[in-house]
């Protein structure tokens, strides 16, 4: 395993279950400091469980902490109000309320004017189509401003760690581009990251570390610098 | 037929329907919370006139004290029910089924507590404001009909400050639209339900102590107002607030007319006549469905 910064968020034997079908095997998962984490795997790997069972949205068993001290198992709310924010698969938006309340829900535990403008900026400043559109209903934007905004709901909240499911799901190769871009940027201005994607090489070039599933179970913890290509990776599967 | 008559049901009309619709609203409140048919919103009815007398009667209180006051007790009531009966199923994955049969237990719990706590008798509350009706075009407006249609406005426009306006009414929307991605937003969902539970028996206790001046309440008079209401919100367009309240309008003056033309006696026929017509040709109500 390669090196990494002391663990920010660290689960340890973390599995889940869908009633009795074990989706995901215990699972020993950690992201450091400033790390961005891609979660890699074919469909059913059980890359969402993964997410779903660190934020307590699964039946899960195993341990999770999060700067030090242990997260709640069944208690979502808590754990999103511990500052551990997901970007959910299919986006979440509340699609017939205003691009407006959208963000303003992703704020919803802060009260201070002048913190809440300030995260608004700050959201604009990265995606500044969202300004433009903050009157129309978030259901009828197109698939990649509505993942904008999910990103956009995510940060208003000033996340501590950022978890993404596949962002770049149903978008075309351009737009994923610009989001993957953006997610980059946040990373280097120090949030951790946690990205579920598909498309593992654009994910490789942004990640510090890997993980690789694979029908439930933890195939392999890559060094993006040694891998870079999908006929590569799939070494890892036949290993 | 004599229009001042017709014109007096259309008027008695809509002050009924507009109580059909505030239960109506209190139904949806709760099902976009939470996908729960609420069984026991005809037993917040029922309180609120029921507690208004005894508070007035047996406490002596004055009558807007005891308003207020049986509002609030009634919207207690309302989270007390989320905590008990609602919330446990829920944590333990409940069927939906489960949850709405539950509801419709703590109906007939309520309503036979209140029977022997209080008796059997029919109860009524005096008119907020003891005048004579007044007249407009011949036709002879009662007072407390004009209450129910201006407390019922009233209401639906605050309500629709809430939603619209305020941090929480905006998050129990969101709540509504997406439980799960509400939750990732540190949303408490447990707890806008219980909210949701308590604004819902609020809403009804207001429309029976609205109401009771003109008819009567009894410990079981519940149920049949909880199926108008229920009915309107279906003929609005289930889970459509605002829809419900139409739906109530719908009903009432649709149901007082046919009492008019065809007697009392099918005053429920009528009710349910409207329900299959809506069925039939609209299934997704005035406004349509939410969702
Ligand atoms: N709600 C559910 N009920 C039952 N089984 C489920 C449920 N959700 C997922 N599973 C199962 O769990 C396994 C892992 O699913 P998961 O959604 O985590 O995969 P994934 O890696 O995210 O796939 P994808 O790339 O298609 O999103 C799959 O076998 C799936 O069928
Ligand atoms: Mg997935």
């Amino acid at each position: 395993m390669t090196a990494f910064p002391s663990p920010i968020l660290e689960a340890r034997n973390l599995s889940a279950r869908y009633g009795q079908v074990q989706a995901l095997a215990p699972i020993d998962f950690q992201v450091g400091a400033g790390e961005l984490v891609a979660v890699l795997g074919p469909n059913g790997a059980g890359k969402s469980t993964l997410l779903r069972a660190i934020l307590g949205l699964v039946t899960n068993a195993g341990e999770v902490a999060f700067m030090g001290a242990a997260l709640p198992r069944r208690n979502p709310v808590a754990v999103a109000s511990r500052g551990v924010v997901l970007v959910p698969e299919g986006r979440g938006i509340f699609g017939p309320m205003t691009v407006m309340e959208n963000l303003e829900l992703g704020a919803y535990r802060l009260k201070g004017r002048e913190e809440r403008q300030r995260r608004f900026d700050r959201v604009f400043e990265l995606f500044p189509r969202l300004k433009e559109r903050l009157g129309q209903a978030g259901g009828s934007m197109s698939g990649g401003e509505q993942q904008m905004l999910a990103i956009g709901r995510a940060l208003m909240a000033d996340p501590k760690i950022l978890l993404l499911d596949e962002p770049s799901l149903g978008l075309a190769p351009r737009v994923t581009d610009e989001i993957l871009e953006t997610l980059g940027v946040l990373n280097r201005s120090g949030l951790p990251v946690v990205l579920v994607e598909q498309r593992a090489p654009q994910a490789l070039k942004l990640a510090h570390r890997a993980y690789l599933l694979s029908l439930g179970r933890l195939v392999a913890v890559i060094d993006p610098r040694e891998v870079q290509s999908h006929d590569q990776l799939a070494q890892y599967y036949f290993a | 037929m004599d229009s001042a008559l017709i014109g007096q049901s259309l008027v008695s009309g809509l002050g009924i329907g507009c109580v059909y619709g505030l239960i109506g609203i209190g139904f949806c409140v709760i099902y976009n919370a939470s996908g729960i048919v609420n069984f026991a919103q005809g037993a917040f009815v029922m309180l609120g006139g029921m507690i208004t007398h005894v508070l007035l009667v047996r406490g002596q209180l004055p009558y807007f004290a005891a308003i207020v006051l049986s509002v609030l007790v009634v919207a207690l009531l309302g989270v007390v029910i989320e905590r008990l009966v609602v919330r446990p199923l829920w944590k333990r994955n409940a069927p939906m089924f489960v949850m709405i049969l539950a509801t419709l237990a703590a109906q007939i719990v309520i309503e036979r507590l209140t029977f022997l706590a209080v008796d059997d008798q029919p109860k009524t509350l005096p008119v907020f404001t003891d005048l004579p009706p007044i007249m407009v075009g011949g036709v002879a407006v009662n007072i407390q009909s004009l209450w129910i249609v201006a407390g019922s406005l009233a209401i639906v426009g605050l309500l629709a400050l809430f939603f619209k306006g305020t941090r929480t009414g905006k998050a129990m929307r969101a709540c509504a639209i997406n439980r799960e991605a509400a939750a990732l937003q540190g949303i408490p969902v447990h707890g806008m339900l219980a909210l949701a539970f308590g604004l819902s028996a609020g809403l009804g206790a207001i429309a029976g102590i609205m109401l009771t001046p003109t008819q009567y309440t009894a410990f079981n008079v519940g149920v049949p107002f909880a199926i108008s209401g229920f009915i309107a919100a279906i003929i609005g367009g289930f889970g459509r607030p605002f829809g419900a309240f139409l739906g109530g309008l719908t009903l009432g003056v649709v149901q007082s007319v046919a009492i008019l033309s065809f007697g009392a006696g099918l005053k429920t026929v009528v009710a349910l006549s409207v329900l299959l017509l809506f069925l039939f040709v609209r299934p997704s109500g005035i406004l349509g469905a939410a969702k």
